[in-house]
C-alpha cells in the first residue's frame, strides 16, 4: 500500500508542481516541401504566412523548431495533428535538452 | 508523365480544378490504394476488448517494424515509455485520418469527369495528406535520408528506383501546384 501511495503523490507532484510548459517540435524531413510545412504550419496553427515561413526555415537550416508550447495535452493534441498531415513532429517538457 | 502542365488551378470561389490523363489517374490511383492497403494492414485484429476498441484503444503500442508504416505513424515521443503509451491511445485514430485522406483522394479520382478532379478546401486539404503520405512512403523506398537529388537524378536507365523517382519528383510538382493556388488565396 504504501508503494502505491508513493506512486499517486510523485503523479500529483509532477501534476500540481511542474509549471515548466510543454513543447511541440518539428524536425527537418528530406520529403516534406518547404512550401508543404509552411502551409500545414498556417492551417493547424493560424500562423501569418510570414510566421509560418519563419518556423519552416528554422526547421530547415537548424533540424527543428519548437512550433507551440502550453499543457501536455495540448501538445499531444499538437502532434497528433501534425502527424496526420506527415510532418515529422515530437513533445517534450520545455525545460528538457531537446 | 508531363501530360498534366498546369497542376492545380483556381477554379472560382472555393474550388480548385486539375486536369488529369488516364494514366496518371491510374498511377495516383493505385499510389493512394497501396497506402489503403498499408494502413489497413495495422488494424488489429487481435483487439478483444470491443470496449477498447469502441473507444480507439489498440493493442500496439509498440512501433511498426515497416519502415513505411513506422515513417506515418511516427513515435510522438523520445522517451520510448511515454511513445508507447500515446501509441496505446492514439494510433488508431492517426491511421483512420490518413485513411480518410487516402479514400478521400481516391474518391475524387474515381469520380472525375473527362479527367477533371474539382476539390474544395477540405478536398485540398485531404489531397495534401494523402499526396504527402505517397511522397513518405516513396521517399523512404527511395533512401532519401542518405541519397541526395542529384544521387537519384543520375540512376541507370534500368534502375527500377528511377521511375519511382520520377513518380516522386511528378508528385511533388503537383504537390507545389496546389499549395500555390491555396496559398495565394491565403495572402
Amino acid at each position: 500500500m504504501v508503494k502505491v501511495k508513493d506512486k499517486i503523490e510523485e503523479e500529483l507532484q509532477a501534476i500540481f508542481s511542474s509549471d515548466a510548459p510543454w513543447i511541440t517540435i518539428v524536425w527537418d524531413d528530406p520529403v516534406n516541401l518547404m512550401s508543404y510545412v509552411t502551409y500545414v504550419l498556417m492551417e493547424l496553427f493560424g500562423f501569418n504566412r510570414e510566421k509560418a515561413h519563419e518556423l519552416m526555415m528554422k526547421v530547415h537550416t537548424e533540424g527543428k523548431a519548437v512550433v507551440s508550447t502550453g499543457s501536455r495535452e495540448e501538445m499531444e493534441h499538437d502532434v497528433a495533428r501534425l502527424h496526420e498531415y506527415g510532418l515529422w513532429a515530437t513533445l517534450q517538457r520545455g525545460d528538457q535538452a531537446i | 508523365m508531363k501530360e498534366n502542365e498546369h497542376g492545380f488551378f483556381r477554379h472560382g470561389e472555393n474550388a480548385y480544378l486539375a486536369n488529369f490523363s488516364e494514366s496518371e489517374r491510374e498511377v495516383l490511383t493505385n499510389l493512394v490504394e497501396q497506402i489503403i492497403e498499408l494502413l489497413a494492414e495495422r488494424v488489429d485484429h487481435h483487439n478483444d476488448d470491443p470496449l477498447a476498441a469502441m473507444v480507439g484503444i489498440t493493442m500496439h503500442d509498440t512501433p511498426p517494424d515497416d519502415e513505411v508504416l513506422l515513417r506515418l505513424l511516427p513515435n510522438a515521443y523520445a522517451d520510448q515509455v511515454d511513445a508507447s503509451e500515446f501509441r496505446r491511445y492514439t494510433e488508431s485514430t492517426l491511421r483512420q485520418k490518413k485513411l480518410a485522406h487516402a479514400m478521400a483522394m481516391r474518391m475524387y479520382l474515381m469520380s472525375a469527369v473527362d479527367g477533371i478532379v474539382e476539390v474544395d478546401h477540405d478536398g485540398a486539404n485531404a489531397w495534401l495528406g494523402a499526396m504527402n503520405d505517397v511522397r513518405l512512403a516513396l521517399g523512404v523506398r527511395l533512401r532519401v535520408e542518405q541519397n541526395t537529388h542529384e544521387d537519384l537524378e543520375l540512376l541507370a536507365p534500368d534502375d527500377p528506383m528511377r521511375g519511382v523517382y520520377a513518380v516522386y519528383s511528378w508528385l511533388g510538382w503537383l504537390q507545389e501546384s496546389l499549395i500555390s493556388v491555396l496559398m495565394d488565396e491565403s495572402e
